[in-house]
């Protein structure tokens, strides 16, 4: 028999599946990095919650399987356990990112100033609705390379989400310390976020797809689009 | 330089679309009903393109081969849509109607749609005087007697209509006794015919002569007198013809 004690704490720490201890009055009594960062999206009181809820009836751990989204958080399924009546854990899993298969050609692409594609594209919009709309954004923003025609489409078919919504706000700014590898060259990111009090929900699979092909991350939402931009030089 | 005149809050929002992506390479299609401009407006914005029509396939794909920036229209006329590589090349297109939506979403990034000038009464006012002298030049009206507000203006086939409907109405206007009884011949000319030919196109006079007269006198006594006829004779006539 193994008599030798093993720490594991360091391995929990660097998991890169979100874990959290409760206390029995829900307060946080130890959560590792990644739940720390997810703390930043979600309320302690929520996944209080979901851990209540889904807990087992007795002393023990329960796995359920479970679509949550936080953001860019993805989760397919949650542990809960307690071994007694003061603690209580719960682990949520991770839902690994498909690596796009399709290679970028970088030497197809066009430099073009972001700015410009959106400008059109909410006059166009305006062609359709006359929905009060704003726009935050940085008119220094370096002019990057794109597929011209398939970025435009997708801001028409986000912009067409937002064709009942009472008031737009649309925002595009420089993700600041972050980057993305693209071809092993590291590339900084931008944000474009459009929000609103709802939209459709239609066409989110063409604008996931869409997405993809330019090498965006798309996070929607019910209220809200982001999409994290690649600034490939 | 060509211009093109709109107080239409669509369209420019439109034209400043174009406006702003004009040096990208991108596709973009105006669909609207015949006669609205469409071609007009692409011609307008990019007066230096390649226009080649949608009727003819082939002129199409070879123009997309050896050229970057190009005017389609009449789209929808096009046999095989799906075959057309637009990547990296700037398309403006026009159509007169959708055709099969996916495909368009497909291949457009930019999709227009062109508001009919039921929509633009404003474009109809300016047309409508853009055509008032041009007829008057075609006609070679000199004196132009008539108020533009009289003519009956048909919007149905949008500018085709509403040029006819305002030449039409000028050459009824500049038309003497020697023209009316010219136009007159020509037509019983052509439709003379049978063995009651005399009361069959008697309408041809008595018809607009009512008509003219009532608006005209108002009552029918007055009328009858100006016309030197019996109240009971017009009375019938006016039966006869469905006036009224």
């Amino acid at each position: 028999m193994n008599t030798t004690s093993i720490d594991f704490q360091a391995f929990i720490e660097w998991d890169n599946s979100p874990f959290i201890l409760f206390s029995a009055q829900g307060k946080i009594l130890y959560l590792n990095n990644t739940a720390e960062i997810l703390f930043g999206y979600v309320s302690k009181k929520e996944l209080y919650d979901i851990a209540l809820s889904y807990a087992p009836q007795n002393f023990g751990y329960k796995t359920t399987s479970l679509a949550l989204n936080y953001d860019s958080f993805i989760f397919h399924a949650i542990t809960i356990g307690y071994e007694n009546e003061e603690q209580i854990s719960l682990r949520l899993y991770s839902t690994p990112r498909i690596k796009p298969s399709r290679k970028i050609e970088t030497d197809k692409l066009i430099v073009t100033d972001i700015n410009i594609l959106l400008e059109a594209n909410i006059a166009l919009f305006r062609t359709k609705n006359t929905n009060p709309l704003t726009l935050l954004t940085d008119q220094d923003l370096p002019p990057f390379k794109m597929d011209q025609n398939n970025f435009s489409k997708l801001l028409r078919k986000i912009f067409d989400t937002f064709r009942a919504s009472d008031s737009i706000d649309i925002s595009l700014k420089l993700l600041v310390g972050q980057h993305v590898i693209i071809e092993n060259k590291k590339e900084s990111i931008i944000q474009l976020a459009i929000h609103a009090n709802g939209r459709y929900a239609d066409t989110d699979n063409e604008i996931r797809t869409l997405s993809a092909e330019n090498q965006i991350k798309s996070i929607l939402n019910e209220h809200s689009i982001k999409l994290e931009i690649p600034l490939i030089q | 330089m060509e211009t093109f005149f709109t107080t239409s809050e669509k369209i420019q929002h439109i034209i400043k679309s174009f406006n702003l992506t004009k040096t990208l390479y991108v596709s973009s299609i105006i669909i609207g009903e015949a006669h609205t401009g469409k071609k007009s407006l692409a011609r307008y914005l990019f007066p230096n393109a390649i226009l080649v029509s949608g009727f003819d396939q082939i002129e199409v794909e070879n123009a997309l081969e050896t050229h970057d920036e190009l005017i389609i229209t009449d789209f929808e006329k096009l046999s095989n849509q799906s075959t057309l590589d637009f990547s990296n090349k700037r398309i403006i297109a026009t159509a007169n109607y959708m055709g099969n939506p996916a495909l368009i979403d497909e291949l457009f990034a930019f999709i227009y749609s062109m508001p009919s000038l039921q929509e633009r009464p404003g474009d109809v006012d300016f047309l409508k005087e853009l055509y008032i002298k041009e007829a008057l030049s075609t006609l070679m009206i000199e004196e132009n007697t008539f108020e533009s507000d009289e003519i009956h203006l048909n919007l149905s086939k949008n500018s085709k209509s509403l040029k006819k409907s305002v030449f039409l109405h000028l050459v009824k206007h500049s038309m003497d006794e020697k023209d009316i009884k010219g136009v007159l011949y020509h037509y019983l000319f052509k439709h003379l015919d049978g063995n009651d030919g005399y009361r069959e196109h008697l309408g041809l006079y008595e018809i607009p002569l009512i008509e003219a007269g009532l608006k005209k006198f108002a009552s029918q006594l007055q009328l009858s007198q100006v016309l030197g006829i019996n109240r009971n004779t017009l009375r019938k006539k006016i039966h006869e013809h469905h006036i009224d």
